[in-house]
């Protein structure tokens, strides 16, 4: 069992606030959460259930024109010109007037991510804290994502599946490490879809994710699968490879290579496939990928709840998957939140950030607040777990 | 007046001193010339979002103290951005000379090598014995 209320509310108030900001990527996020002090939250496991209420969540997304990428120093122009506007907006949002006096704990997203970002958003992290003398909190963006989904969805103990631009994880949950089960060997799923809409040149508004989505439930003959490398490599999975067929096949397309014989009809010299029935099989192919490493690792640790979190966790084809493939399961459970939460959000910092806090792990010297590009889930002691 | 911010670079073979003059322009705009977007992201078609908000004026048309010196920094971060990059551009010049130079001897030593291993000063009949 374990005391969460280890470390109590300031100025002797009975619910503590925290502030979390959020930039490892190109989504700048603010959020400010609040925890009320629970008496049954002294002796038990009941980290999922802190009843939080979301005083503000605010998001900025740095997009770039179709066929670009976001790169380093944009992003973090990006993030450090709005840090300070997306940070008044939370504050009024959330009905705080006096900082240094209402706010428990500043959290921020110590990594992993992108370098030049993660820094501009450690500064602005490091001088509030000066401003208003409040501790600081370095999160695992990860855990951050996995604290966030246990909270809204209520899973006490799933199989996670974290899946965004940057992250491929199965991870589950054993002896105060979130443990990682099974990932990608070389890009994340996200990295992939956003990199064949970059060759696609679909606009990246709200998100080029979310537009190959679309695109996918316009094709029209879903039985004409495209056929793909299916390449799972036993508790892992490999993606580099699927993009670069499919970024040939996208290609022999534009320009009109009749020789092609699954683009075009050998006879005729007709197009089978187009953009859509591509995005269809890339999805297809990449999420059934998922849903065998995920029920692999679920076996492994006898489970039958999964929780979807990450950016690429909005998508409602990976969910519908998922949620076959646990129904199939001794009728399991697939846990998923809406883009509120999936989406890279200032919220979900704050979350694992003040459940840090409150198990004593903040601190006000600031060498411990180096952010890092290579930050491993199972580097983070979860004290707050059981 | 408050003091003006500054700032210094050393290092083993050269030493260097920025400060800021209020009434230059370049030091009275957060829209630095070094500190925009990338030309890759322009050249693609990006519409700058993400500019700095502009220093707050006061009634009498001054600018804040904070807004000042928000400005004053930009200038100063310019000139920092400026001299730093003619550093690596000076360095990259030398490193290309002294490989030119590398080569140049390489060259000239399998010249003399070949001669006196008996070929001749004529490089059509190397190998070619007299």
């Amino acid at each position: 069992m374990v005391n969460l209320n280890t470390v109590l509310p300031k100025n002797g108030r009975n619910y503590y606030v925290a502030l979390g900001l959020e930039g490892s990527a190109n989504k700048l996020g603010v959020g400010v959460i609040k925890h009320p002090l629970l008496a049954e939250h002294e002796d038990g496991d009941l980290s999922f259930k802190c009843e939080s209420e979301i005083m503000a969540n605010i998001r900025d997304t740095y997009v770039t024109p179709p066929g670009e990428g976001f790169l380093p120093r944009d992003t973090a122009r990006h993030h450090r010109n709005w840090c300070v506007r997306l940070i008044k907006k939370a504050l009024q949002e959330a009905g705080i007037k006096e900082p240094s006096r209402d706010l428990d704990v500043i959290c921020f997203t110590r990594g992993p991510g992108m370098g030049a970002p993660l820094h501009s958003v450690a500064i602005a992290a490091r001088t509030i804290s000066l401003l208003w003398d409040i501790p600081l909190v370095g999160v695992n963006h990860c855990v951050g994502h996995i604290e966030m989904g246990r909270e809204i969805t209520g899973a006490a103990n799933p199989v996670v599946l974290y899946v965004s631009g940057g992250n491929t994880q199965v991870i589950a949950y054993s002896e105060k490490r979130y443990r990682i089960f099974g990932e990608t060997l070389d890009i994340a799923i996200g990295n992939c879809l956003d990199r064949f809409a970059r060759t696609l040149r679909i606009p990246n508004t709200p998100s080029p994710g979310y537009n190959i989505e679309q695109l996918a439930k316009k094709c029209s003959d879903k039985e004409a699968l495209v056929e793909l490398p299916y390449t799972v490599k036993g508790m892992d999975l490999s993606m580099s490879g699927i993009l670069a067929y499919i970024e040939t096949l996208a290609k022999d397309l534009f320009k009109g290579n009749r020789k092609n014989k699954t683009l075009f009809d050998s006879k005729t010299g007709e197009q089978k496939i187009g953009v859509d029935d591509l995005c269809y099989a890339l999805q297809e192919n990449l999420f059934a990928m998922l849903v065998e490493i995920t029920e692999r690792a679920m076996a492994h640790v006898n489970s039958n709840q999964v929780l979807i979190v990450g950016g690429v966790g909005c998508n409602e084809r990976l969910q519908e998957m998922m949620g076959q493939m646990c129904g199939d399961r001794a009728f399991g459970q697939v846990h998923a939140t809406d883009e509120r939460f999936c989406i890279d959000n200032g919220v979900m910092i704050a979350q694992a950030g003040l459940l840090e806090y409150r198990m004593g792990q903040a601190t006000t010297d600031f060498s411990k607040t180096v952010v890092t590009q290579k930050f491993r889930t199972d580097e983070v002691y979860v004290g707050w777990r059981e | 007046m408050s003091a003006l911010p500054f700032a210094s670079y050393s290092s083993p073979d050269l030493e260097k001193q920025f400060a800021v003059d209020p009434s230059n322009h370049q030091y009275q705009t957060t829209d630095g010339a070094t500190t925009g977007p990338s030309p890759h992201v322009l050249n693609a078609g990006q519409v700058d979002k993400d500019k700095p908000a502009s220093p707050k004026k006061l009634e009498n048309g001054e600018f804040t103290a904070l807004g000042s010196l928000r400005a004053q920094l930009t200038g100063l971060q310019d000139d920092i951005n400026k001299f730093l990059t003619d550093r690596m551009e000076h360095a990259k010049r030398k490193k290309a000379r002294l490989e030119e130079d590398k080569e140049r001897d390489t060259r000239i030593n399998k010249e003399i090598s070949d001669l006196l291993d008996g070929g001749d000063d004529d490089n059509n009949d190397v190998g070619r014995k007299q």
